[in-house]
C-alpha cells in the first residue's frame, strides 16, 4: 500500500512488465481446461434435471451453478492470483445477498406456520391470495 | 486539470507500436494506479451482484409461492435455445480471457482477434435471445407489441399475457413466471449489450496500441465485466429454462 | 517535530498570494469540470444546502397546515405530496450525500495526505447523478408531484396516479451517486494512505466515512433494483409487489428496508465521524477508546444488515421474523453506546474550548442520546405494535436525522469552514443561532413525542382537537427552527463576503488536514507528508499555526 508504493516510485522504468504490480499471466491451457469444464457442468445440469431428486432438486442445480461460477471467478476473472482486499470485496456481495435472502425467504417460509399454528390471516398471506380459501369464522 | 508534469510518472511502450501510458497525476507508482482502479471496479462488481441478487431474491420468493406456476413457465422455454446461449457465453468469457492474456503479453493482433470473437459470442447470443423473445411473442407469453398498454383494474386482465395456446391454464398467476423470465433476460441482456460496446471500444484503444504488456489495465477491467455478465446466466440458465 | 516539516514550516511563514485550490483558477468551466475533490466538495454543499432549505421549507409547510385540527392549507392528496416531498429531499437529496459528499470530500483525501481522491472522475461523476438526480426529483414535482411518501410502499405507489416512476428514476440516479462516492471512498482509504498514516492512526471520521462506504456499496443496489422494479410494475405490471397479480407487497418491504435501514446508518455513521474529531480537538485531548470507536462504527455497518424488519413489524411478516429482528435490533445499541460514552468520556477533564463547532456538537451528544434511547424503546416488539407509524416514531428518527445528523453536520460545518474558505464566521451570531437550533428543535419534537405516545398517528392532514396543544407547540418549535437556521445561513454566507481572516489552525487540530497551508492548494500538499506520530497527538500541537493568519 502506501508505503512500498513510496519506495518503489521510478524504480521499476526500466521493466515495463513488472509496473503493473501483480502480473499474473495464466497459461492458454489453463483457460482452455477451464472451458472444457464449464460445458461439462453444462451438460450435467441439463441431465441432472431429467431427474426427479425432490426437494434437492433446487439445491442440486444451484450447486452445480456454484461450481461453475467459482470457476469463472477464480480463473477467468484471476481472483485466485488477485490481493486479498479484492477478493474480500467480491465475496463479501455473495455474503450480504445472502442475509438478504436468508430472511426474506425465512419470512416466507415461516408465515405458512403462523397460518397453521394461529389460524392468522395476514391479508398478504400466500395463500390467503393464491387458494383463496374461505376465512373459517366467516362460516 | 492542469498539474505541474514532474511528479508523472511514465510507463514506455514495449515496441514502437505501442503509445506510452502517463500514471494519472495524484498516484505516485503504477502498481498504485492499478490496484486502486481494479479494487475500484471489483466494489462495482460487487454493487452489480446485489442488483441482480434483489431479482434472483424475487425469484426464489415466487418460486416458493407458486411452484407449479413456475415448473409449467419453465417447460414454455426452450432449454435447448438456452443451453446453446449458455455454450455461447461461456466460450466468449474465454475468448475473453484469451484477449486479456494477449493484451497482458503485447500480442496486439491476438487481442483484437480473440476480443472481436467476443463481441461476436455476444452477437449470436442476442440474436438466439431475439428469436426466443419472438417465440414467445408468437404464443402470447408476452405480446411485446402491448406491454406497456394499460392494465384494466375492472377486468383484471394483463394486456401483455394472453396465453393463445391456453399452456399456462390452471396455474395461478401464470404471467409472474414471464414477467420474471422477461426482467431478468431483459436486464442481463442489456448488461450484455454494454459489455460488447465497451469490448469495440477496447479493440480501438488496442488497435492504437494503447494497451500492452506495461499497461493493459483497461482490457482487464472490461473482461472482468464480461465474466460477470457470463457469471449471473450460468444462475439464470437452470432457474429460468430447467425449473428445479 | 512530527508530521511533516516542510508542511509547517509554511504556515510559519505564510506567502502572500500564494495559490490554494479557490483561486488556482477561475471562471464557470474551471468549478464544472473540475476534478479536484475539493471544489467537487464545495459544490456538493451547495447543492445539499439548497436541498436542506428546500426539504425544510416543505417541513414548515407540513407544519403549518397542523396548526388547526382540520388542516391550514391543503386538501389530503396536496398534504401527501408535500410530506413525500419533505422526506424525499431530506432523505435522498440531503442527508445522505451531504456529510460524505461534501465535507467526506474535502476532508478525507487531506486527513489521508492524499493529492485527490483515488478516482477523481468517478467523483465528479458522483456529483452529476447527483445533481441529474435532484433535478428529476425536481421534474416530478412538476409532472404533478408523487404522494406515496418517500418509502414508495406498495402497492399504493404502483396505483396512484401520480409521478412515481419519475421520482424513483431519480432514486435510482441518486443512488448510484451514493454508491459511486462510496466506491471512491472506500479505494482511497486502501490505497493512497500517506507513508506511515497506518489503519489505527487514521482520523475516526475516516473511519466513519470508511464504514459509511462500505454501505453505500453494499446496500444501495437493493435500492436501486427496488426502484427500477416498482417503475417496472408500473409500466408493464410484472406483479411481484401487486397483491392482484400474486405478488407480495412485503416482498416490497423486505427490498426497501435492506437498503433503507443501513442507509439510516449511511447517515449517521459521518456524523458519528465528526463528532468524534471534534470532541477530541475542542477537548484538546486524545480520543478516549479510539479502537472501540473504530470497530464500532464496522460493527454497526454490519448489524444495520441484520436489523431491517423492524420497521415493519405491523406489515404481516411471520411471527418468527418479527422475533428475530426484534431481538437483533438491541445489538444496534451496543456500539452506539459505546461511542456516546466514549465521547463524553473523551470530554471528561479536556481543555474544553465552548466556541461554536463544539456547542453544536454538545447539542448533538444530548439529542442523540434521547434519540438513540428512544429507538431502544421502538425496537421491542410489544412495545412498537402501539406505536409504530405514530408521532413517537416521527419524532424518534428526527432527533437522529435531523436533531443528530444536521446538527453534527452544522458542527462539521462550522468547523472546517475556516479551513475550506480561509475566513471565519461571527462566532457569537454562530453561538445564538446554535441556541435557537437546539431551543427549536427540541420544542418541535418533544410534543411529537408525547402525543405519539398516546395515539396521534403520522402522515394524516388532519387529527382530532384534543391534539392541537401538542401541534401547536410543535409548530412555533419548527418556526424556532426555522429561524435558527436562516441565521446560520446568513452569517457564514455573509463571511465569505467580510468575515475576518482565519488561523492557519483554527482550531488547534492535529490530523494532516490541519498541517497543510489554509486554504490548502491544488494538490492539498506542498510535500508529500510523511506520518511519523499516533494520532490525536496534542503534544505536536505548533502553536504558531494557531496565530498566523491565512495569506
Amino acid at each position: 500500500m502506501s508505503a512500498h508504493s513510496h519506495s518503489q516510485g521510478h524504480a521499476d522504468h526500466g521493466n515495463p512488465a513488472l509496473q503493473m504490480g501483480h502480473h499474473h499471466v495464466s497459461s492458454a491451457k489453463m483457460f482452455f481446461n477451464v472451458l472444457v469444464a464449464l460445458l461439462i457442468l453444462t451438460g450435467i445440469t441439463v441431465a441432472a434435471s431429467r431427474v426427479d431428486f425432490g426437494g434437492a432438486n433446487m439445491l442440486i442445480a444451484m450447486g452445480i451453478a456454484s461450481i461453475k461460477a467459482s470457476l469463472v471467478i477464480a480463473f477467468f476473472m484471476h481472483l485466485k492470483w488477485d490481493t486479498a482486499i479484492n477478493k474480500i470485496v467480491f465475496l463479501c456481495s455473495f455474503l450480504f445477498l445472502s442475509l438478504l435472502f436468508i430472511f426474506t425467504l425465512a419470512d416466507h417460509a415461516t408465515r405458512r406456520w403462523d397460518n397453521e399454528m394461529h389460524t392468522v390471516r395476514t391479508p398478504v398471506s400466500n395463500e390467503f391470495v393464491y387458494r383463496q380459501q374461505p376465512h373459517p369464522e366467516n362460516h | 486539470m492542469s498539474h505541474d508534469g514532474h511528479h508523472s510518472v511514465v510507463i514506455p511502450a514495449p515496441g514502437p507500436e505501442f503509445v506510452p501510458h502517463t500514471v494519472a497525476h495524484h498516484f505516485d507508482t503504477p502498481v498504485q494506479e492499478f490496484q486502486s482502479m481494479k479494487l475500484g471496479f471489483w466494489l462495482f462488481l460487487a454493487t452489480e451482484i446485489l442488483l441482480f441478487g434483489g431479482l434472483f431474491a424475487a425469484y426464489f420468493y415466487f418460486h416458493e409461492s407458486y411452484p407449479e406456476t413456475f415448473r409449467l413457465g419453465g417447460h414454455q422455454l426452450d432449454w435447448k435455445l438456452g443451453a446453446l446461449n449458455t455454450s455461447v457465453l461461456l466460450l466468449s468469457s474465454w475468448t475473453m480471457a484469451m484477449g486479456v492474456r494477449s493484451s497482458q503479453t503485447s500480442q496486439k493482433q491476438k487481442t483484437l482477434f480473440f476480443c472481436g470473437l467476443t463481441v461476436l459470442g455476444a452477437v449470436i447470443f442476442m440474436v438466439i435471445k431475439f428469436f426466443e423473445y419472438r417465440a414467445k411473442n408468437e404464443h402470447g407469453l408476452i405480446v411485446f407489441s402491448e406491454l406497456f398498454h394499460p392494465y384494466d383494474l375492472t377486468t383484471n386482465s394483463l394486456p401483455w399475457f394472453k396465453d393463445y395456446d391456453g399452456v399456462m391454464a390452471g396455474v395461478p398467476h401464470p404471467h409472474l413466471f414471464f414477467a420474471i423470465y422477461l426482467t431478468m433476460t431483459a436486464i442481463h441482456g442489456l448488461h450484455v449489450v454494454i459489455g460488447a460496446g465497451l469490448i469495440l471500444w477496447i479493440m480501438k484503444g488496442t488497435a492504437k496500441g494503447r494497451f500492452h504488456a506495461g499497461y493493459y489495465l483497461p482490457v482487464d477491467l472490461v473482461g472482468l465485466y464480461w465474466h460477470l455478465v457470463d457469471l449471473i446466466w450460468i444462475f439464470l440458465f437452470p432457474l429460468l429454462y430447467l425449473v428445479p | 517535530m512530527t508530521t511533516n516539516v516542510p508542511v509547517i514550516d509554511s504556515h510559519a511563514a505564510p506567502v502572500a498570494g500564494r495559490k490554494n485550490f479557490l483561486n488556482c483558477s477561475s471562471g464557470f468551466l474551471s468549478w464544472a469540470g473540475t476534478l479536484d475533490h475539493k471544489r467537487i466538495g464545495i459544490m456538493y454543499l451547495v447543492g445539499v444546502s439548497l436541498a436542506f432549505l428546500a426539504g425544510g421549507l416543505f417541513a414548515l409547510l407540513v407544519r403549518l397546515h397542523l396548526w388547526k385540527p382540520d388542516g391550514m392549507l391543503f386538501d389530503n392528496v396536496q398534504y401527501n405530496q408535500i410530506f413525500t416531498l419533505h422526506g424525499a429531499f431530506m432523505v435522498f437529496i440531503f442527508v445522505i450525500p451531504a456529510i460524505p459528499g461534501s465535507l467526506g470530500n474535502m476532508v478525507l483525501p487531506l486527513m489521508l495526505g492524499a493529492k485527490d481522491v483515488a478516482l477523481p472522475r468517478l467523483n465528479l461523476l458522483s456529483f452529476y447523478l447527483w445533481l441529474a438526480g435532484a433535478l428529476m426529483a425536481t421534474l416530478a414535482i412538476v409532472l404533478g408531484g408523487f404522494d406515496t411518501g418517500w418509502t414508495f410502499y406498495a402497492p399504493y405507489s404502483l396505483y396512484t396516479d401520480q409521478a412515481v416512476v419519475t421520482i424513483g428514476l431519480a432514486v435510482f440516479v441518486l443512488g448510484f451517486s451514493s454508491i459511486f462516492t462510496g466506491l471512491n471512498f472506500i479505494v482511497t482509504v486502501h490505497k493512497l494512505r500517506a507513508p506511515g498514516l497506518t489503519w489505527f492512526r487514521m482520523p475516526l471520521f475516516v473511519w466513519a466515512i470508511y464504514a459509511t462506504a462500505i454501505l453505500q456499496v453494499l446496500a444501495t443496489p437493493v435500492l436501486g433494483i427496488t426502484v427500477l422494479l416498482v417503475a417496472f410494475e408500473r409500466l408493464y405490471h410484472i406483479g411481484i409487489f401487486d397483491p392482484r397479480l400474486g405478488g407480495d407487497p412485503v416482498l416490497f418491504e423486505h427490498f426497501f428496508w435492506f437498503y433503507s435501514h443501513p442507509a439510516v446508518y449511511i447517515m449517521v455513521l459521518p456524523a458519528f465521524g465528526i463528532v468524534s474529531e471534534l470532541v477530541s480537538v475542542h477537548s484538546r485531548k486524545p480520543l478516549f477508546g479510539y479502537k472501540l470507536i473504530a470497530f464500532s462504527s464496522l460493527a454497526i455497518a454490519i448489524i444495520s444488515f441484520l436489523v431491517w424488519g423492524h420497521h415493519m413489524f405491523t406489515s404481516g411478516q411471520s411471527t418468527y421474523a418479527l422475533f428475530a429482528f426484534s431481538f437483533l435490533t438491541f445489538f444496534v445499541a451496543i456500539p452506539t453506546a459505546i461511542k456516546e460514552f466514549s465521547w463524553v468520556a473523551t470530554i471528561w477533564k479536556g481543555s474544553i474550548a465552548l466556541n461554536a463547532p463544539m456547542l453544536y456538537t454538545l447539542a448533538f451528544l444530548i439529542i442523540f442520546a434521547i434519540g438513540g434511547l428512544t429507538g431502544v424503546i421502538l425496537g421491542a416488539l410489544n412495545v412498537d405494535i402501539h406505536l409504530h407509524d405514530t408521532y413517537f416514531v416521527v419524532a424518534h428518527f428526527h432527533y437522529v436525522m435531523m436533531g443528530s445528523i444536521a446538527l453534527a453536520f452544522f458542527a462539521g460545518l462550522h468547523h472546517w469552514w475556516p479551513k475550506m474558505f480561509g475566513v471565519m464566521y461571527n462566532e457569537t451570531l454562530a453561538k445564538i443561532a446554535c441556541g435557537i437550533i437546539f431551543v427549536g428543535f427540541n420544542t418541535t419534537f418533544i410534543p411529537q413525542f408525547i402525543m405519539g405516545s398516546r395515539g396521534m398517528p403520522r402522515r394524516y392532514a388532519t387529527y382530532v382537537p384534543d391534539y392541537m396543544g401538542f401541534h401547536q407547540a410543535s409548530t412555533i418549535g419548527a418556526m424556532v427552527l426555522g429561524a435558527g437556521v436562516a441565521l446560520m445561513v446568513f452569517y457564514l454566507v455573509a463571511s465569505l463576503f467580510q468575515g475576518k481572516k482565519a488561523m492557519q489552525n483554527q482550531w488547534g487540530g492535529v490530523t494532516l488536514d490541519w498541517l497543510t497551508p489554509t486554504p490548502p492548494p491544488l494538490e492539498n500538499f506542498d510535500e508529500a507528508p510523511v506520518v511519523t506520530t499516533e494520532v490525536y497527538d496534542y503534544s505536536t500541537l505548533d502553536y504558531k499555526a494557531m496565530q498566523t493568519p491565512v495569506a
